[in-house]
This record gives structure tokens, sequence and C-alpha cells, in this order.
């Protein structure tokens, strides 16, 4: 793979670029640069687009006008022409190693092939540019400045020293999956998990070059060069490296090197890779020279005097006067930076193209012109951030054709290159909605978590004004909104629900929840990310908007496939997807998700009760649910000691209590919720005007303890516990359309019983007696008991109302029954 | 072509060594094997997590050795499970059994005899299988009466058993309490603070049954261990009162951070009593002065720099066969997924020593750790509801000595002028002779209920004198300005071993607590 990338530069490199000596390329040269030569500045999107003929000379020319940073100097009103600048160089003297900067500033391009940075020293005589490179070292070694502390948190893991700990082969694997490769070279052994071409790339590997030339896709096949990286081993420590890769932006503001969010430990893996040449404990050489404060100063000096600081910020240097401005240059003077040298004149090792093409661009600059169309800007800044490396639009760009197979899916679940590449972004202004894009440039809009590449954070001035240049790019006016496109039509939510349960969620996630399988972008929020409009044209006919999209058309010639809702109405059946994706977070997931989740995480008693212990709204936080195959369930509360709630129909979502940090509560998936009565079952009365025991909560009443519960052979916990003395078994089993509950005490010592033992069947505001064994409350809990308790039962007022009371008599052992109908 | 090198007078600094990360040479003495883990495709702080769709949700949080084939792991869902086939190497045949299910978040697992106990949310429970059919059918509650509001770190950890019978457990203070159940805190709690029953606290159950609470003001104990001499301990994580991470020695009536667990204090069988103030916001040692239930940790762990939340607490009892740190402890960490070593020693009756990185690169957040019967480790892992390094959100590691002893301090003991290292192998007497070939500096920390403590009070050390022992096993390094009630951080960059070798881990942090006479 990467020795085709290496192949096809050579033979590239062959037709249009190759080595140019300064001199040699100069028109008409009598200083003595003759010894800076090198490869010409290397310009992502200039290499891949312009060479080929693909962009034309003034836009290639602007192109390389920011990417050389010729406005840095050069001064223009042009607010398109944003000079890329240099690094930062507070903190280079202990971010860089001193021996190479002095390498680096005597002769750039030889230190690092296709640098956009000028050979400075150009024209001045050799002894005055080594006496330079000194002064300089010794003035930039002495910008040090710490290392930012990176604050470890719960959320964020930060070992100590965390950039000594780099694991090479992991930052390996990082490098080639992330979207490292998208730019920069692929290690020549690394072994890509996909190994087939993608269709497109199939294709094209048929089709003789005469046949891609007519059908247009001479571009997709032609190789893509990679930003060179120079040799980081010699310029970097594993310190200074890992602090670069964790915040890019920080050193260079430019923002072409994207920041990709990694964790410190990621960034110390990458690091690692690639110094994987170097000692994990080397050290900078340090130069001698920058505690001799007079070599400092005149390197200060000189950095002024060479402008350096019109590209690279120090903070303690003012920015210089500017140059002669743009429009003004003479293209035929004998001084000028571009191909012709002379002392403190930046040499750049343009080639041909590259001089053709400012030229061309600084001639357009002196044209009257009307406002900048947004779209040229938009094109200029696409080529300029190079985004067109990852993301095709408009048939420009995409991932290289040789690159693909470093994007990988999740697990390689096979979802086609929509599963795998970054998304194209022809139409993207008319598709998502400028606030949406903001986020996802901001690195706050990551939805494809199946994608082992990332989107990086992009910033600086034409990043913040991309989404309003695509929108005005690919929209003719303003978006219609949603009351334009499908009016007000929240009724049709559940229209909607349906709709989504025939074929969205065969591919798409909502709320997390998936289809056994299924890796796909979710669609909750897609409302705020979306246009109206779009969402309506995409699913009328996704082809159109995005070609060879995975996406299939359930709107066939513009007719409903689904007669059975909404009268397959297109209009409406859209209308309702939109509305109910709007509102998902109040609505029940389509039915088949709702299945999917279920068969994860409902319970559902089968053969044999369930059980889970777990809170509950109205048990309590030592609630103990118990669920029947027969559809009636109770829950226990193990603190009370009683049984507390009682349920039919489906049982519970456990989902909440088995992963859900925050324990929420769970509650009955069923209907006909009762709550049964409060308090503890049994206590001793020493005579009926005794109030019954309250169970405090807090305290817990001492007389009581709670052992647990037996479970029997079939299943059904027998809850234990302990009054005093006495023992006790409460076991509840569904009957008919009722809970059977029985108690069996035993008293070790029914001597020692100073009181007698009382059941409370019922407790309530208000109690009424129905027929001659069963009491009901006003919630409708009715409770029924055996003859013989009946006859004794007694029906009084309490403090909280009412209660339903039977003394037990008995020697050593007693079985009760009661049953709780509602 | 530049015909002229520019020759620049240059220092250049080259330590260099032929390793490559310390992760790697780690697993050169101790192996990592992955029983199982998994990787989830979601993150473990999401709302919308679950785990992998395939396979067990190992998420463990107990974890018991029941014999040379089979452990017992409780997993955060609620059961318990054996695996079979665990020291396989590698383990390719693993069988998994489920014993017991519907546990409230266990958090802990103890085999004694045939018995399982793990501590649920709200209480101590015995799993038994009655009926021989390998299926747990009596859970019995051996203990509660701990208060339980529903607050999510309301988590109870352990059991774990002492020498004299009790089973030791500890109990999460409450963060964020549910408004709806504030009805379950304390009435008219000391200090104002509004917690549950025993939250922060240290309890035993006695072998008679009874809930014996002993010792006060944790934080996230989530782990408990007992050293060689048969002394309880705890750890403690970072956080609000608690400035960095600790180890605790647990005993009548002591005092550690967390000043909220003095909600508890007037409920009858407190041990803590008559706190009339919590200072908030003093350099540790003048809290001490002022508090006077307050009680040092026997280790601080700096923060990040030995990891940031630590866990569980493992005494090699191997005698030999986990390499040559016998009767030490064994930490786990949580958010830096690895593990730590602790030396102990009692200077003035009480205990204090020095915490050592031991092992990183764990797939996940290393939650139990349990010695086998052959001495190697299986360390329990789970990250939800946090972050931790690794690849996986949960599983099961073993890690296993490969009988080559790394170079590493063994011992740091105090001595009244400095400390005695002890090294695991030789020293070449000359490197380890040199004064230049350490450094130290002491910090403490500040004492307040704010989020974590920088450390505070700094200072350089100097060690003027050293002395190494004929062997080069032992050395004396004689240390000005030690302070008590700060942690002396030791790093030891300069000492090779005989065979040329650098520390495996060239630092150490020692709490001295008090300098001994």
């Amino acid at each position: 793979m990467a020795a085709q990338i290496s192949e096809s530069r050579e033979l590239l490199q062959g037709q249009n670029r190759g080595k140019h000596s300064g001199a040699a390329f100069a028109e008409d040269t009598t200083s003595s640069s003759g010894t800076f030569e090198g490869q010409p500045p290397f310009v992502a999107a200039f290499d891949r687009f312009a060479r080929p003929g693909e962009v034309d000379a003034v836009s290639a020319g602007r192109l390389l006008l920011n990417e050389l940073s010729c406005t840095a100097c050069h001064a223009t009103d042009d607010a398109g022409l944003i000079p890329k600048r240099g690094p930062r160089l507070d903190g280079a003297g202990n971010r860089l190693n001193h021996d190479w900067i002095a390498r680096f500033l005597s002769n750039p391009q030889q230190a690092k092939h296709g640098s956009t940075m000028p050979a400075m020293l150009n024209g001045l005589p050799a002894e005055m540019q080594e006496q330079t490179v000194r002064s300089l070292v010794a003035f930039l070694g002495s910008l040090t400045e710490p290392f930012p502390v990176i604050k470890g948190t719960g959320r964020r893991p930060v070992p100590g020293e965390f950039w000594r700990q780099g694991d090479v082969a992991n930052g390996r694997l990082l490098y080639h999956r992330i979207g490292c490769v998208a730019c920069h070279a692929p290690d020549e052994n690394y072994e890509t998990v996909v190994t087939k071409p993608t269709p497109l790339d199939d294709l094209l590997s048929q089709l003789d070059p005469q046949e891609l030339r007519e059908a247009g896709l001479l571009s997709a096949t032609r190789p893509v060069e990679s930003v060179p990286l120079g040799d980081p081993g010699k310029k970097y420590s594993r310190q200074s490296l890992t602090h670069f890769l964790l915040d890019p932006h920080r050193v260079r503001p430019g923002g072409r090197m994207p920041d990709f969010q990694l964790s410190v430990m990621e960034a110390a893996d990458i690091a690692a890779w690639l110094l994987r040449e170097q000692s994990p404990d080397f050290r900078f050489s340090s130069n001698a020279d920058i505690r001799v404060p007079s070599i400092v100063n005149q390197g200060r000096q000189l950095f002024s005097e060479l402008r350096c600081s019109s590209c690279h910020t120090v903070d303690s240097l003012d920015s210089p006067l500017p140059a002669t401005a743009l429009s003004d240059l003479d293209l035929k003077s004998r001084r000028q930076c571009i191909d012709s040298h002379g002392r403190g004149v930046p040499l750049f090792l343009l080639d041909g193209l590259q001089l053709a093409a400012i030229r061309a661009a600084i001639e357009d600059s002196r044209k009257e012109h009307v406002a900048a169309k947004a779209s040229d800007q938009l094109h200029l800044t696409m080529l300029t951030m190079n985004c067109l490396a990852c993301h095709e639009r408009d048939k420009y760009g995409g991932v290289g054709r040789n690159r693909k197979a470093y994007f990988e899916t999740y697990k390689n679940v096979d979802i086609g290159d929509e599963g795998r590449l970054p998304p194209p972004l022809t139409g993207v202004g008319h598709k998502l909605k400028s606030s949406w894009m903001e986020r996802v440039l901001h690195g706050k809009g990551s939805l494809r978590s199946h994608l082992s590449i990332r989107m990086p954070v992009f910033v600086g001035a034409q990043i913040n004004a991309l989404p309003a240049l695509l929108a005005a790019t690919d929209n003719d006016g303003p978006e219609p909104t949603e009351q334009d496109v499908f009016g007000d039509r929240t009724d049709l939510a559940e229209a909607g629900r349906l709709l989504l349960d025939v074929g969205c969620v065969q591919c798409h996630s909502l709320r997390g929840e998936t289809l056994p399988g299924v890796v796909g972008t979710d669609l909750e929020g897609v409302a705020e990310r979306v246009h109206p409009q779009w969402f309506r044209e995409f699913l009328l006919n996704p082809g159109r908007l995005k070609p060879r999209t995975r996406m299939p058309s359930f709107f066939p010639q513009g007719r409903s496939q689904n007669l059975a809702v909404l009268d397959g109405n297109p209009d409406r059946q859209i209308a309702a997807m939109w509305m109910y994706l709007k509102g998902i977070g109040n609505h029940t997931l389509p039915p088949k998700l709702q299945q999917a989740r279920s068969k994860q995480f409902e319970l559902k008693p089968a053969d044999r009760p369930l059980l889970l212990r777990t809170f509950m709204d109205r048990v309590g936080t030592y609630a103990i649910a118990v669920g029947f195959p027969q559809g009636i369930h109770v829950a226990y509360d193990a603190e009370q000691i009683r049984p507390a709630l009682a349920w039919r129909g489906q049982f519970l979502d456990a989902q909440g209590t088995w992963f859900n940090r925050f324990a929420p509560p769970a509650n009955p998936l069923g209907a006909d919720l009762i709550d049964l009565p409060d308090g503890v079952s049994l206590a001793f009365l020493k005579s009926l005007d005794d109030a019954w025991p309250l169970q405090d909560s807090e305290i817990g009443n001492a007389e009581y303890r709670f052992l647990g519960y037996r479970l029997d052979s079939g299943g059904i916990p027998v809850f234990r516990y302990h009054i005093g003395q006495i023992e006790v078994e409460d076991r509840i089993v569904p009957g008919h359309q009722e809970l059977i509950r029985s108690l069996h005490i035993k008293d070790h010592a029914p001597t020692k019983r100073v009181s007698p033992l009382w059941f409370r069947s019922h407790q309530g505001t208000t109690l009424e007696l129905v027929g001659k064994k069963s009491c009901r409350n006003r919630e409708g809990l009715m409770v029924t008991l055996d003859d013989r308790l009946a006859a004794q039962s007694v029906l009084r007022d309490s403090e909280q109302g009412m209660d339903w009371i039977v003394p037990l008599s008995f020697d050593r052992e007693l079985t009760l029954e009661v049953r709780y109908q509602w | 072509m530049v015909k002229r090198v520019i020759h620049l007078i240059l220092l250049v600094v080259w330590c260099c060594t032929a390793t490559c990360s310390a992760a790697a040479v780690e697993n050169d003495y101790y192996r990592l094997i992955s029983v199982a883990t998994s990787a989830s495709p979601s993150h473990s702080r999401s709302k919308n997590w679950k785990p992998a769709p395939e396979g067990l949700a190992l998420e463990v949080g107990g974890l018991a050795v029941l014999d040379n084939r089979r452990v017992a792991v409780a997993i955060r869902k609620g059961e318990v499970w054996f695996l079979d086939g665990v020291y396989d190497d590698p383990p390719k045949n693993v069988t998994f059994h489920r014993f017991a299910q519907a546990l409230h978040e266990p958090l802990g697992l103890l085999k004694v005899g045939d018995v399982l106990y793990t501590a649920q949310r709200s209480e101590v429970t015995a799993l038994r299988d009655t009926d021989h059919d390998g299926q747990a059918d009596e859970y019995e509650t051996v203990a509660r009466g701990w208060g339980l509001t529903g607050g999510y770190h309301e988590y109870a950890f352990g059991p774990v058993l002492d020498r004299q019978g009790n089973l030791w457990i500890t109990l999460n203070i409450g963060m964020g309490l549910p408004k709806l159940q504030l009805g379950r805190t304390i009435r008219d709690a000391p200090f104002g603070y509004v917690q549950a029953r025993w939250r922060g606290w240290g309890m035993k159950v006695t072998p008679g049954g009874d809930l014996v609470p002993v010792c006060a003001g944790m934080r996230s104990p989530c782990g408990i261990g007992m050293n060689h001499a048969g002394d309880m301990f705890y750890t403690d994580q970072q956080g609000n009162w608690v400035a960095t991470n600790s180890l605790h020695h647990m005993r009548d009536g002591a005092f550690f951070h967390h000043a909220e667990a003095l909600a508890s204090m007037n409920l009858e069988g407190s041990r803590i009593t008559g706190v009339k103030q919590v200072p908030d916001g003093l350099p540790y040692p003048q809290a001490l002065q002022q508090f006077e239930q307050l009680r040092p940790p026997a280790v601080w762990f700096p923060y990040k720099k030995t990891g940031q939340s630590v866990t569980d607490i493992m005494l090699d009892e191997s005698e030999g066969k986990f390499g040559p740190f016998a009767g030490q402890l064994f930490i786990g960490e949580f958010s830096q997924s690895g593990m730590l070593r602790v030396f102990l020693e009692k200077v003035a009756g009480e205990y204090q020593g020095a915490c050592f990185p031991f092992r990183s690169r764990f797939a996940s957040a290393v939650l139990r750790l349990a010695q086998g019967t052959d001495g190697s480790v299986f360390a329990g892992l789970t990250n939800r509801g946090w972050s931790s390094l690794g690849t996986s959100d949960y599983g099961l590691q073993r890690l296993v000595w490969t009988g080559r002893t790394p170079f590493e301090i063994k011992e740091m003991r105090a001595l009244s002028d400095g400390f005695e290292l002890v090294f695991t192998k030789p020293a070449e007497i000359r490197s380890a002779a040199d004064p230049a070939s350490y450094e130290m500096r002491s910090h403490t920390y500040r004492y307040h209920s704010t989020y974590g403590s920088d450390e505070i009070q700094k200072q350089e050390l100097n060690i003027d004198h050293v002395t190494v022992s004929g062997d080069g096993h032992r050395v004396r390094l004689r240390v000005q300005g030690l302070r008590e009630f700060f942690v002396h951080e030791l790093i030891a960059g300069g000492v090779r071993s005989r065979d040329g070798d650098e520390l495996l881990h060239t630092s150490a942090w020692y709490t001295l607590n008090h300098i001994p006479k």
C-alpha cells in the first residue's frame, strides 16, 4: 500500500516536481545563494489539484499565497487571503531540539523536505550564515516555557510523566486508524484489516486511462502525496511531541494540523511511534549559548531584522513593519522572494508551476473585484485547510485512492464506504444546519462512532466562516423552515414511530438502541442537525443527494411502499417521521427496537419467578421485585418487611439497575399497580388501644430482624424474619387474578410471649368491609382472610385512618393465608 | 547541499537505555494474561452505555478464588459466576456458570467454607447452595442497618474476614442524594450534614451477627484488606475532604477525613465523640493538631504520579510465588488501570510506609485483586461510571510472575536521620553510594472540604550522605530536613543494579508521620 504511494510519488515528481536549486531556478542570480537547494514547498492541495490542472491558476496561486504566508509580509485587503503563518516560537527552547533548530535554520528544505519555511539566510556570506544561525538558535533556545500541566480527573486519567509511558505498538495502531494517514505517510509494513478495494476503486481499476478521462474519474485514480513529517526523532522529545499532539493549535495557530482531542496516553503512544527510533530517555541537545546574553540579544535582533516575527509569534516581540503591499509588488524586480534572491529576501524554492500560479494570483489581485463569491471563498478554504484530504465534495478530493484501506469500521462490520470513510460534503450546506456544522468543526459533533477515523477540531478564521459559506453556496435562498416544509404536524409523531419501524431501524440506532448487530448513525437529534427540506428530499430520493449511498429509497417514484400508515401519503409520512424524531426524547421507541431492548433488559419470567433487587419509587431502597410467569408480580420491601407493590402484565426493565451508573429506580412495566398495606404485618399488641408499631425507615425497629430469603424448589422466594423470638416465613404466589400470601409463624418459646401477636391484614385512610371475610380500601385493594381469622378480625381507627387487625392465637406454629385482589 | 555542517557549542545529554516503554519492561517480569476482556461500542460514562453484545458483562465487583481451577466473580449487574479454567495459559476454554443472581450491585466477594459472602447496597448477604444443585438457594441477610437513600454513590464494599472472624465492610459517603429520599437521612445530624446512617464508616459484623461501627471519615472506601500482621486497612479516593488517594489502618475510634461521616457521630454505637469543630482549609499537619480524632493515613498516594483512584488491597501470601514482595500489600488502581505496591512499618505504634508503582496497562480499571493458589494475581476490571485507561470496559486478567526478578526498591524504611532502602537485587556499589543518584523532596496537603488538594509546602531535600551495605542490598540515605506528616518523594534515577539495570520504577513516596527516635 505505502509502497504504491511512494512509487506513484516518484512518478509524479518525475513529471511535475523535481529537485530545484535556488540558483538553477533563478532567472538571473548574482547572489551566493547557490548553497540552498531542495524540493519545492509542499502544499497538499496544490499538489493534488493544481498540478493536474484541476484548479485554475489564480485559485492555485491564492492557495499558495496563503500556505506560503505571503500576505504575512505583503499586506492585502483581500479578506480571502489569510496567511498560514508559522509555529508560535515561545517555548521553542524546550519544545525543539536546539541542534535541530540550527540545522533547520541553516537550510529548511534540507532539514525537512517540502517545508513551507523559506530559506532566510539566502544571500548571506557563508560565515555570516553560521554566525546568524548561532545567534538565532541562542535566542530561540532561550525561549522556554513550561509544558502545560494536564489536570487528571475521574473523566481524564493522566498518569504521572505520561509522555514517558507511550507504547510504540499502540501508537502505530492509532496513527494508522484515527486519521493521521489521511495526510501523512503510512508505514509500509502496516497491515490493514480491510483488504478489499472499495467498489469505486474496483471500478477504477478496470478502466483504462481513456475511459477514466471520459468518465471524469481521472482525479480519483491519482495518488495523493503525503504531508512530510520531516524527522521528528531529531526535532522533538517524547514530552514535547506528546504535548504538541495534545494541543497542536497552541503551537500552530494556523490550524493546518488539527486537534484530534487525544487522551494523554493516546498522544504519548503516537509520539512513541513517531519517535520510535529514539531512546525513551533522549534528551535535547541544549545550546550553551542560551546562557550568553550578548548572543541571545543578537539573535533577538536578527529575528526582528529578518522579519521572522511576521510569521512566528514571540510574545515579547512586536510584528515588524509590513513589506510592499501585495498588489504593489513588482513582478519584474530582481529582488523578490519568489524567484530571485538577495540579502534578506526569503528564498522559496518554487517550481515553475508554483511560480506561475503565484504570479497569476498577484496579477489578479490588481484587478477591480466585485465582492468575492461565497463559492470561490469556500473553494479556497477547502483547499487551504485540506478538508478534501478526507471529504469528497463535488467530485473533488476524498480519501486518496490507496489510503482507503486504513479506514476501518468498528469491529469491521461491513456497511460499505459510508461505514468507514468520512462523509462526502457535496451539498452539505443544504443538508446541515449551520449550528450543527459549527459543533462538528469544534469537535462536539461526533456521531459516527462506528468509524475508526475521528473528525478532529479545526480552528481559525477560515473555519469560523465555513458554515456560512457552505450555507450560502449550497442554497439558493434561506432554508425553508419546518413550518414551511411540514406544517404543524406534531400529531403525526406516533405514525412516524411506526414508519421508522419498517426500514430505518434495520440500519440506524435510536437513543443508543439498535437491532442486534446493527451499526449505524443514531437518529436521535437528527432534527437539530439537518434541515427539514433536506430530510424530505433525502427520504424521497436518497441517491439524488448522496450518490452510492446505502440508504434505500422508501418512496420509489415518490410513492410510499407502506400504504397502511397515513393512507400511504408520502408527504404526511415524511412529516410524521420528522415529528417523531424531533421529539424522540418523549416518545417510546419503534416496536422492533423496543423488542430488541426488552430482549436485552426486560425481565420476562418464563418457567420460574425472576427476582431483581433494586431501588423502586413506591417500594423504597430495599426493594426485592418478584416476577411470576403468571403475569402477576410483587415487590417486597425488605426494609419494612412487607409486600409493598403489586402489578399485572410485564414485569421490569433491568437496564437501569444493571448498567446505569446513576442507579435509577426500576419501575414496573406492567399495569394495574396497587400498593399493598403499609407497615409491618405482625406486631405484639398489649391491648386493642395499642398503636400499631411504626417501622422507622431511618433506624429500623430492633425487634424486627430481616433474615433474607430462601428459594424453594420452584424458585419462589420465601422471605424470613424474626420478631423477637417469633420466626416468620412470608411467601407470596399468584393465584387467579390475585396474590396469595401465606405467613408461616413459629414460636420456639411460647411461654415467653408477653403480649398476643396480631396480624394487620389491611390498612388505609378508610376501609370498607365486603362480605364477612373481605375488606377494601379506597384505592381498591381488597384483602380476604379465611373464615376463622375473619371471624376474629377487628376494624379499628388508627392515626393513619383505619386498621383491620386479627389476633393470632397459637402455641408453637401457625400458618395464615391472605388474598389480595384489585 | 549544505557544504559545511554548522558546528555549535552543544551540550548534549544523552541518557540512553535500550528499553522502550515502561509497560513493555514490566511485562518482562510480570506478564498479563487476559482471561476475558471486552470492549463496548459506547463510552462507559455515557447514559446509553451497554456492555458488549456478546459474552457475559464481566464487570467485576467482587472476586474470590475457589480452588486451583476456578474463581468466583460478583458482577455489578448483580450476579455471581463461577469461572472454570482460568489458570490456563492461554485461557482458551474458560467456562462460565451462574451461581447467584438478583443482588444489588455487589462490591465484594468472600469465600468462607462453602459460603460466599457479599455486600449488597443494603446488606451483607451469605449465599448458600443448600441442595447442592450448583445454584445458591439461600440468600441470608447477615447484617444490615446502615442508611440508603438511593444515591448512586452509596456503595457498600466488602466483606473481608479478619482473624477473629469479623466481617469488615466499608460504606461510601453519600454524594448528590436524590431529593425524594432525603427523609432517609439522619435527623438533626451534627454540623447540619445530610447523610444516611453510618455513611462514611468502617463497620464490622461480629461472629455473633452484630453490626459494629469501628471508624469513620471515609469517602470512597473501595478497598479493604488485611496485612500479614492481621490488621485491617482500607483505601480511600481523592475528592472532597480527601487530599489524594490514601491507605488507612482501620481501628477503633479513628477518624480519617471525610467530615460528613460525622453525621452519624451521635448515633448509638458511634466510636467518635466530642468533635466540636472541623477545621477546613488547614495544612494537614496543623489540622491534625486541631482535630483530635483525626488520624493521618498510613500512606498517601500522590495524585496522578501513582494513580487517581486506588481500589483493592491484596496481601501477597504466596511466600515468593509472586516474586520478591512476599508479605507486602498490593493496591489496585482504577483510572490508570494499574497496580501499586506498598511497604508498611510501625513507627511510634502506628503504621506508615511507602508506595511504589508496580504494573500498568491492564485492560481496564482494576477494581478487585485476588491471589490464586499458584501465587498469580487475578485482577477484576470494570470502569463503568468513570473512565480508565485501557482497551476494555470490564473483564478479568491474571498477572503472573515470570520468574525474573525486577530491580526494584523493595522496602523503604524511615530512620531517625533519613531512610533505608532495600533492593530486590544487589545494587552496583558506586552508583548506589553516590548521593547524586538520588533526589528527594517533600510536601503535604491541605485538609479541606473542596475536591482534592495540591501538594503544598513543597521542599527540596538534601541527601548529604549515602551508605551502602557490603552486599549492595541496602542503602542508608542521610536526609536533611525531614518533616513529620509530610510525604517524602524519592527518585533514585541514578542507581544501577550489578547487571547495569536502572530501577524498573525509580520513584517511591514515603508518608513520614513519625520520625523514628
